[in-house]
């Protein structure tokens, strides 16, 4: 080899790149797939607060304790006597008058966290508050289901604690194409092609190998899928509309992909909420609204649930900066065409019950949303994913 | 001692040695070099950060909520620097088994603060005890305002318990699961009520909030504070075998041999000496037995580290080693939880081999790396706007291949194979690289540190 072409190798310039056919040997399917069905997971991080998103608009308490931001009656538009929804929402609206959202309040889980990464660790590996684990709830489905990295997939170019398993992890990806010429640099292809099958045994070697063949192999079925879908929507140019274009790209070029997860930063809104909210919610509500009339036109709607969650709600009593300060238990919303329970799954929370640090009580332990939609949903044994039992919900 | 066996013990109780600097140590003895080892790390040089910004704040002015989270940004970007700083002293390390034992520690003691008087004094604790005492390490851990807000111990008191330390202490930091009772847990938390610290991070025992009465813990009965409960279980062997193992499974093995490990019990638990401990797994025979060599997944650290060893190269913005960390998994100062990294297998995914294969090029080479500005749990709406879910960039590093030909000088290019990778080679890879023998040392060195077999050592 020249010094040109290592050079060429080393520093992965890319249109070098061509699609050989040996990898198919290499090549295997995922054992066990239960369901088609897709989990789209979206994270509104920073702590959303709920209060100002749903809203107890009868209750006194609600205006007592929020002088400065609680929302005002041109600022909402109701879903029913007592409860509103943040104007920003407007685009669900179509979503919510077909049924085909769920908001499940008081969501949280004993002895909460109130701090950023704690509660995020807690929300994706799915542990008791006092317990530390080393892999998340997506990653254990995929151990359970003997996945591919390619059945989950996080928007983005690192992969969080959630896709991580025991035996297999998932895969961070922003652009299919990127990775796919990535992984065609002459450098990754002549290290695949020589190394001999007859190794690939559990020594820390023969695992790296096998983690770029699969990744090859990852890379290949995204490409040769995805290649023939373009979603035409137009979708908003924030980081969150980007996101979901790639997953519906991927939702609707058939991609065997069970587990989506994308997020959304900004909501630790301590200073100067209303309008930093409002912006927030939009982007999302707008977002959404694209995204589920992208899936209905392709006739994949019928096959996803999204759910959208936050670390931890915000506190009752707004803080002196017009902000809220970090709180607990908080809403989570469903969206989905077979959603059982339509609209509130169950009632807001008791403003006038906090707990010592005047927060709201939880109702609905998060564990139980989750192996509801394991069990439900993508049909698989959520006790042993999620390592207890919990009760099922009935909102699918 | 033998070069390979030299390599071998570089490797572990640092990041690596040029062939120029093995060849010297190869006249002296095994004894004389681990010897020398623990020696050169018998001082200590603490990091210490200019802090001074924080004498702009006044009780007076953080009455005002703005200053509050002015002074808790200025604080948190102080602990990224603070994560920089460290990077850097691993670059260029002095004491060398003192940093790689902190860097242990680290991910045993785990815990994370923005708060950058607590961070810098905790991880200054750290390095300190790295090579100290166990049992003293313990009790200083446990009153360290770092600590004390991680684990929530600041809230247990007398009446209210909280028990998370309690139980991290036992299940983590000393004896592993299933050695101790729920009751155990309660009785230990406890003793460790009343436990506060000072403005500026000193150790603060609040007496009224301290549980005086009598517990019972492991069988014993009596009026414990914490540092009682610590002496009670290190009474326990499982305490020193716990630490033992953990210490074979980051500079041995992450196969326990048992054998080894009772060995490694009885000159631990004598009097919890970490350099001593240490010291007799470096000169035991069994270290540098085939089967331990080469075949440890390097740490992200290890790697961005090991590469410098060969290449030395300094980040021209140096936050950006930051952004590399991140997309290799870890990041200095930012562990995921009190359970800390997984290490091994665990460091592999599809993205990080990528990254990993092209981290010479991207260091060295100035080839493209691409990562997402997503924003995290404290971002803010005002960050938001510029951010992009791909962005691509060339990282600027300046390179020093003067120091890395003065290193090589006299290594032939298949003595470099072996400098540079201690696992065993695939028989295609090693065919291949067998063809490249003519080219550059600076093109070879990238090309052998791009392998997967440069991710063991």
């Amino acid at each position: 080899m020249k010094r040109r072409d290592f050079l060429k190798q080393t520093t992965f310039v890319s249109g070098m790149f061509f699609v050989p056919h040996f990898l198919k040997a290499f090549e295997s399917f995922p054992k066990k797939t239960f369901s088609n069905k897709k989990l789209v997971i979206i994270q509104l991080k920073g702590g959303n607060d709920g209060l100002n998103t749903v809203i107890p608009f009868q209750n006194d308490l609600y205006y007592q304790e929020r002088k400065n931001i609680a929302l005002k009656n041109a600022d909402f538009f109701k879903i029913s006597d007592e409860v509103a929804l943040h104007n920003s929402f407007q685009p669900l609206q179509k979503i919510y008058n077909k049924g085909y959202l769920s908001i499940l309040n008081n969501v949280g889980y004993p002895n909460p966290n109130l701090s950023h990464f704690r509660a995020t660790d807690i929300w994706q590996t799915a542990s008791d508050s006092n317990e530390y684990l080393q892999n998340g709830w997506v990653g254990r489905y995929l151990d359970f289901i003997e996945g591919k990295p390619y059945n989950a997939i996080e928007v983005d170019q690192a992969l969080s604690l959630m896709m991580k398993g025991n035996t297999i992890n998932g895969l961070a990806i922003t652009d299919p194409n990127l990775l796919f010429k990535s992984m065609y640099e002459p450098f990754f292809s002549n290290l695949i092609i020589n190394y001999e099958e007859a190794h690939l045994s559990d020594h820390n070697l023969g695992y790296l190998y096998n983690t770029l063949i699969d990744t090859k192999s990852s890379a290949n079925h995204i490409f040769e899928k995805i290649k023939t879908k373009n979603s035409t929507e137009e979708y908003p140019k924030n980081i969150l509309g980007k996101q979901l274009k790639t997953i519906s790209e991927f939702i609707n070029s058939g991609l065997e992909t069970q587990v989506y997860y994308a997020s959304l930063s900004g909501f630790d809104t301590h200073a100067n909420q209303p309008n930093a909210q409002s912006r927030l919610l939009k982007m999302y509500a707008e977002t959404m609204e694209i995204f589920v009339n992208d899936l209905q036109k392709n006739n994949t709607f019928d096959d996803v649930l999204i759910l959208t969650f936050s670390e931890f709600g915000r506190r009752l009593k707004q803080n002196k900066s017009n902000g809220t300060d970090h709180g607990t238990s908080n809403n989570v919303f469903v969206i989905g065409k077979n959603i059982k329970k339509q609209g509130l799954y169950n009632s807001l929370p008791n403003l006038a019950d906090l707990d010592a640090n005047g927060n709201l009580k939880h109702e609905i332990d998060f564990r139980e949303i989750y192996a509801t939609i394991l069990d439900k949903w993508l049909a698989v044994d959520d006790t042993s994913i999620l390592n207890k039992s919990f009760s099922k919900l009935n909102f699918i | 001692m033998k070069i390979s066996h030299i390599q071998h013990l570089y490797h572990r109780v640092g990041f690596g040695i040029s062939p120029k600097e093995s060849l010297l140590l190869s006249k002296k003895s095994k004894k004389t070099i681990v010897n020398d080892l623990c020696n050169q790390s018998k001082k200590v040089s603490p990091i210490l950060l200019d802090v001074s910004f924080l004498d702009d704040f006044t009780p007076e002015t953080l009455k005002n909520p703005e200053n509050k989270m002015l002074l808790n940004k200025l604080s948190r970007e102080k602990v990224n620097s603070f994560s920089v700083a460290w990077f850097e002293r691993l670059q260029h390390p002095t004491e060398i088994l003192r940093e790689k034992m902190t860097l242990f520690w680290a991910n045993h003691f785990v815990c994370e603060n923005n708060n950058i008087v607590f961070v810098q004094q905790y991880n200054n604790i750290l390095r300190e005890n790295a090579l100290g005492n166990f049992r003293d390490f313990v009790k200083k851990i446990s009153k360290t305002a770092a600590m004390l807000n991680y684990l929530n111990n600041k809230q247990n008191k007398k009446g209210s318990p909280n028990e998370n330390f309690a139980r991290e202490l036992m299940e983590l930091f000393t004896l592993g699961q299933n050695q101790y009772s729920e009751n155990d847990i309660k009785e230990a938390a406890r003793a460790f009520t009343g436990y506060n610290h000072k403005e500026k991070g000193e150790f603060d025992f609040k007496i009224n909030q301290h549980d005086d009465k009598e517990k019972t813990f492991f069988g014993k009965t009596g009026n414990f504070n914490g540092d009682d409960i610590i002496d009670v279980i290190l009474e326990k062997k499982e305490c020193a075998r716990f630490i033992s193992e953990k210490i074979y499974t980051y500079f041995v093995n992450e196969k326990i041999n048992k054998s080894h490990i009772d060995k490694m019990v009885d000159v631990f638990y004598k009097d919890y000496n970490i350099e001593k401990l240490v010291h007799f797994v470096f000169v035991s025979k069994w270290f540098y037995e085939d089967e331990n060599i080469g075949i440890k997944i390097k740490s992200p650290l290890e790697l961005l580290i090991g590469i410098h060893t060969i290449v030395p190269y300094q980040m021209e913005k140096s936050q950006q080693i930051i952004l590399l960390q991140n997309l290799l998994g870890q990041v200095l100062m930012r562990p995921p939880n009190v359970a800390g990294w997984k290490t091994g297998k665990y460091w592999i995914d599809s993205n990080t081999i990528i990254t990993r294969l092209r981290l010479p090029a991207v260091l060295l080479n100035n080839a493209q790396i691409t990562f997402s500005e997503k924003g995290n749990e404290e971002s803010t709406i005002n960050e938001l706007k510029n951010n992009k879910l791909e962005r691509k960039t060339y990282l600027k590093v300046f390179a020093d291949w003067t120091s890395f030909e003065v290193n090589f000088k006299n290594t032939s290019p298949e003595e470099m194979i072996s400098q540079i990778i201690s696992s065993k080679i695939n028989a295609g890879t090693l065919a291949n690289l067998l063809k490249n023998l003519h080219h550059s040392k600076k093109d070879f060195s990238i090309q052998l540190m791009s392998l997967p077999e440069y991710q063991l050592c």
